[in-house]
C-alpha cells in the first residue's frame, strides 16, 4: 500500500512508500501519527499548514465483518486539537482495494475555485471544479452518479464545508446513495479550506488487499461473524431498532439532556424512541434496518420517509434525534428527520447544530419547543445568512454570540446525549478525550448505564475514571482497524470475539500480535494525540467540564458533576 | 402496594389474567416485598431474558425488594451511541 499526497498549492500529486514507523497502523493510528509529524500545531486549522487526511482502518477492504470504517484525521477548527473522525460508507473499502494507505490533502490554492479528486487505478486527477460548488450533498451525489455510474464512491462537503464553517463535516456515499458523515470537529471546513469539493473514487480492477494467511483469516472473520450476530445487541438490539433504541433507557436513567441540559428526562421522550421511530418506518414503507457499508453484520442504520413514502433521510441516528428532540424540546420525529436531512445535505454535524439550537433558545432566539423556528434556523444555516453564520460554527460561539451562560462544551466542542452529572463515566470521557467532547472516544454508558462489559455505578465516582481511560485505550485501537465501534458491545462480552479481531489482523498481516499489543497500540494513539494538543497549548485546565455542571443539579436523580480536578487529571496515569 | 410500570422494546405484559395483559406503560397491584425477579415472573417475561430493571431510574439487581409507588422500566438489552 502507498501513501498519496495531494498538494494543493502546487496541484501535484505524489505516490510514497509506507515509512516503516507507520506500517503497523491504520485508520486513527495512521491519521493522528501522520498529523502530529507533519502539522504545526499552533497552525490556523483553515490556513495552509494543516492537511486533511483519510485513512481506511488495517482490516478495511477485507471480507472481515462490518470493518468498512475510515478515519478522517487533521486539526479541528472547531476545537484546536488533533481530531480523528470516523465515518462508514463506501470510500473505506474502496481506497483500501486500490492500495491507499492514506491520503493526504495539504497546501492551499490560490483563488475562490473549487476543485475535484478522482481517484482509480491510474492514480490521481486533480480538476478544477465549475458545476458543483454551492450545492448540496444530496445533488453532489446525484449528479456524480449520473456522471459515473452507481458504485462510483464519493467524499464530499456541502454549503457548509464551502463557508468553512467550524461545524461542518464531510459526507460519504453509502451503498444506497444516502448519506454518513465524518461528523465531529468541523473537518468539512478544512475540506473547504482546501478548496476541494468533492473526491470520486473508482476501485474498478483495483489490486484488492492482500491477506498473507487467507484460510486463518476466513475462519477468524467467521468466529467474529457469529459472536456480532449471537450478541443480543449487535445481533438483535441494533439491527432491529437502530442507535434511537438508546432513548428510552437513557431517559429512564435520568440522563437524557433535556431543555439545554437543564433536566435529565424528558415527556415526549417515547415519542421521539427509536420503538416509535421503528413503527413509523415500517407503516411508510421504509428501511427499520440498514447497512452504512457493505459487509456490516449489525446493520444499524435505516431508511425514513416522509408521510407520503418518499425518502427523506437514513442514517437517522439517537445522537441527532436526542439533539433536536429532547435537547430542544421538539416531540416530532418527522420535524426532526427534516432537520436531519437539512444537515446531511448542507454538510453540518448534526449533534453541534441541534445543541447549538438548544443554546440559541436558552438565548432566547426562539421558544424550547418551537419546531418550525427549529427548521427556519436550519435554514439561515443554508442561506448563510449572518445568524446562519453564527449558529454554522457551533453551540460555544452561539453562546457567546447570545450571552447564554449554560452552554454545553468541552474544549468546543458540544456534548452529546448523555448528561455527565448522571453518567458519570461519560463525564469523564467528555472531560479528557483529546478530541473535545465525544461520547464514541470512551463510551462508558455501555457499563452505566446499558450493563455491557460489568456494572458501574452511573451516580458514584468509584471505577468510573478506569472505566473511562480503559475504553479509551481500546476504542482508539478499535478505531484504527476499521472496525465499526459498535462491535465493542459485542466483544466487552465475547473473548473469544475479541481475539479473533487479533487472529484476522495476524492473518492479514502476518503478525503475531497480542491482546497486549493492541492495548499498546491504543496508549500510543492518545499520546500522539496528547502531545499534539499540548504544542497547540492545551493543559489539563482544558480537560473540565462547564462549570454549570458543578453549580446546577439534574434531576431526577438532583446529581451534579463532583470530579475534583486532581481527580480528572489522574485520567493520563498510565 | 401500587407499582408504576413502563415495558420497554418489544417487552409486554403476558400474563392473561392481570389486567395490563398486552400492554406496556400501566400501573399494577402487587404484594408488599415483591422483588424485582418476582415481578418479572408476574409479568410473564421470560427469565431466560437478560433484563435491565430501572427502579427509580436506578439500575438495581433482581433480588431488590420493590416499594409502594415506585416507578419501574423493565428493558431487554440494548445499545446504540
Amino acid at each position: 500500500m502507498k501513501i498519496f499526497r495531494v498538494n494543493m498549492t502546487n496541484l501535484t500529486v505524489t505516490v510514497e512508500d509506507v515509512p516503516q514507523e507507520w506500517q503497523g497502523f491504520g485508520g486513527r493510528a495512521l491519521t493522528s501519527a501522520i498529523i502530529a509529524k507533519e502539522v504545526e500545531p499552533g497552525c490556523h486549522a483553515l490556513g495552509a499548514g494543516n492537511k486533511l487526511v483519510f485513512a481506511p482502518g488495517l482490516l478495511s477492504g477485507t471480507t472481515a465483518p462490518s470493518s468498512g470504517r475510515m478515519s478522517v484525521g487533521g486539526k479541528s477548527p472547531l476545537t484546536g486539537t488533533i481530531k480523528e473522525s470516523n465515518v462508514g460508507g463506501t470510500a473505506s473499502q474502496k481506497l483500501a482495494r486500490l492500495g491507499v494507505k492514506a491520503l493526504i490533502i495539504e497546501g492551499q490554492p490560490q483563488g475562490d475555485g473549487f476543485y475535484s479528486l478522482h481517484l482509480d487505478k491510474n492514480g490521481i486527477k486533480i480538476e478544477e471544479d465549475k458545476v458543483l460548488a454551492g450545492r448540496g450533498n444530496y445533488e453532489v451525489i446525484k449528479k456524480l452518479d449520473e456522471k459515473y455510474n452507481e458504485k462510483i464512491g464519493i467524499i464530499t462537503i456541502g454549503q457548509a464545508g464551502e463557508r468553512k464553517m467550524l461545524s461542518a463535516n464531510i459526507s460519504i456515499k453509502d451503498p444506497d446513495g444516502g448519506l454518513r458523515s465524518a461528523g465531529r470537529g468541523g473537518l468539512g471546513a478544512v475540506m473547504g479550506s482546501k478548496k476541494i469539493k468533492y473526491i470520486t473514487i473508482d476501485d474498478t480492477e483495483a489490486p484488492g488487499v492482500p491477506v498473507a494467511d487467507p484460510e486463518k483469516f476466513k475462519e477468524a472473520a467467521r468466529v467474529f461473524a457469529k459472536g456480532l450476530t449471537e450478541h443480543p445487541v449487535t445481533g438483535q438490539g441494533l439491527p432491529t431498532y437502530g442507535t434511537n433504541v438508546l432513548v428510552n433507557i437513557v431517559n429512564e436513567a435520568g440522563g437524557l439532556p433535556t431543555r439545554n441540559f437543564s433536566t435529565g428526562r424528558f415527556d415526549g421522550a417515547n415519542k421521539i424512541s427509536g420503538e416509535t421511530m421503528y413503527d413509523i418506518i415500517v407503516s411508510r414503507n421504509g428501511k427499520p434496518t440498514h447497512a452504512c457499508h457493505p459487509g456490516c453484520v449489525i446493520r444499524c442504520s435505516q431508511v425514513y420517509n416522509d408521510k407520503d413514502g418518499n425518502y427523506l433521510t437514513s442514517g437517522f441516528e439517537y445522537e441527532t434525534i436526542w439533539a433536536f428532540g429532547a435537547d430542544c424540546c421538539i416531540d416530532d420525529l418527522d420535524i426532526i428527520a427534516r432537520a436531519d436531512r437539512i444537515c446531511d445535505d448542507i454538510g453540518i454535524d448534526t449533534i453541534e447544530t441541534a445543541v447549538t439550537i438548544g443554546v440559541a433558545m436558552e438565548g432566547g432566539v426562539i421558544p424550547f419547543g418551537d419546531g418550525e423556528g427549529l427548521l427556519n434556523l436550519m435554514g439561515e444555516i443554508e442561506k448563510g445568512s449572518y445568524l446562519g453564520r453564527i449558529l454554522g460554527n457551533g453551540a460555544e460561539f452561539t453562546g457567546k454570540a447570545f450571552g447564554v451562560t449554560r452552554v454545553p462544551a468541552v474544549k468546543g466542542q458540544a456534548i452529546p446525549a448523555y448528561d455527565p452529572r448522571s453518567v458519570k463515566g461519560i463525564g469523564i470521557t467528555y472531560a479528557t478525550t483529546t478530541m473535545g467532547a465525544d461520547h464514541t472516544a470512551g463510551y462508558s454508558v455501555a457499563t452505566n448505564i446499558l450493563k455491557v462489559g460489568g456494572d458501574i455505578d452511573p451516580l458514584a465516582k468509584e471505577g468510573n475514571l478506569e472505566l473511562s481511560r480503559n475504553l479509551q485505550i481500546a476504542t482508539a485501537a478499535v478505531d484504527s482497524t476499521g472496525l465499526c465501534l459498535f462491535v465493542a458491545f459485542c466483544i466487552l462480552d465475547n473473548a473469544e470475539a475479541f481475539q479473533a479481531i487479533i487472529d484476522m489482523l495476524n492473518a492479514q498481516y502476518g503478525l503475531s500480535l497480542t491482546a497486549d499489543d493492541v492495548t499498546e497500540l491504543g496508549k500510543t494513539v492518545l499520546r500522539t494525540e496528547r502531545a499534539f494538543n499540548q504544542g497547540a497549548g492545551f493543559t489539563s485546565r482544558h480537560d473540565r467540564l462547564p462549570e454549570f455542571f458543578k453549580k446546577e443539579a439534574c434531576p431526577p436523580h438532583n446529581a451534579v458533576w463532583d470530579f475534583t480536578d486532581e481527580e480528572i487529571d489522574a485520567f493520563w496515569n498510565f | 402496594m401500587e407499582l408504576e410500570i413502563r415495558l420497554f422494546t418489544g417487552l409486554k405484559c403476558n400474563n392473561q389474567e392481570l389486567p395490563c395483559y398486552g400492554k406496556q406503560e400501566f400501573f399494577l397491584d402487587v404484594p408488599e416485598g415483591t422483588t424485582v425477579r418476582e415481578l418479572h415472573r408476574l409479568l410473564g417475561i421470560d427469565p431466560k431474558t437478560s433484563l435491565i430493571s430501572l427502579i427509580n431510574g436506578l439500575s438495581r439487581p433482581d433480588e431488590w425488594v420493590l416499594k409502594n409507588k415506585d416507578r419501574v422500566g423493565i428493558f431487554p438489552p440494548v445499545g446504540g451511541g
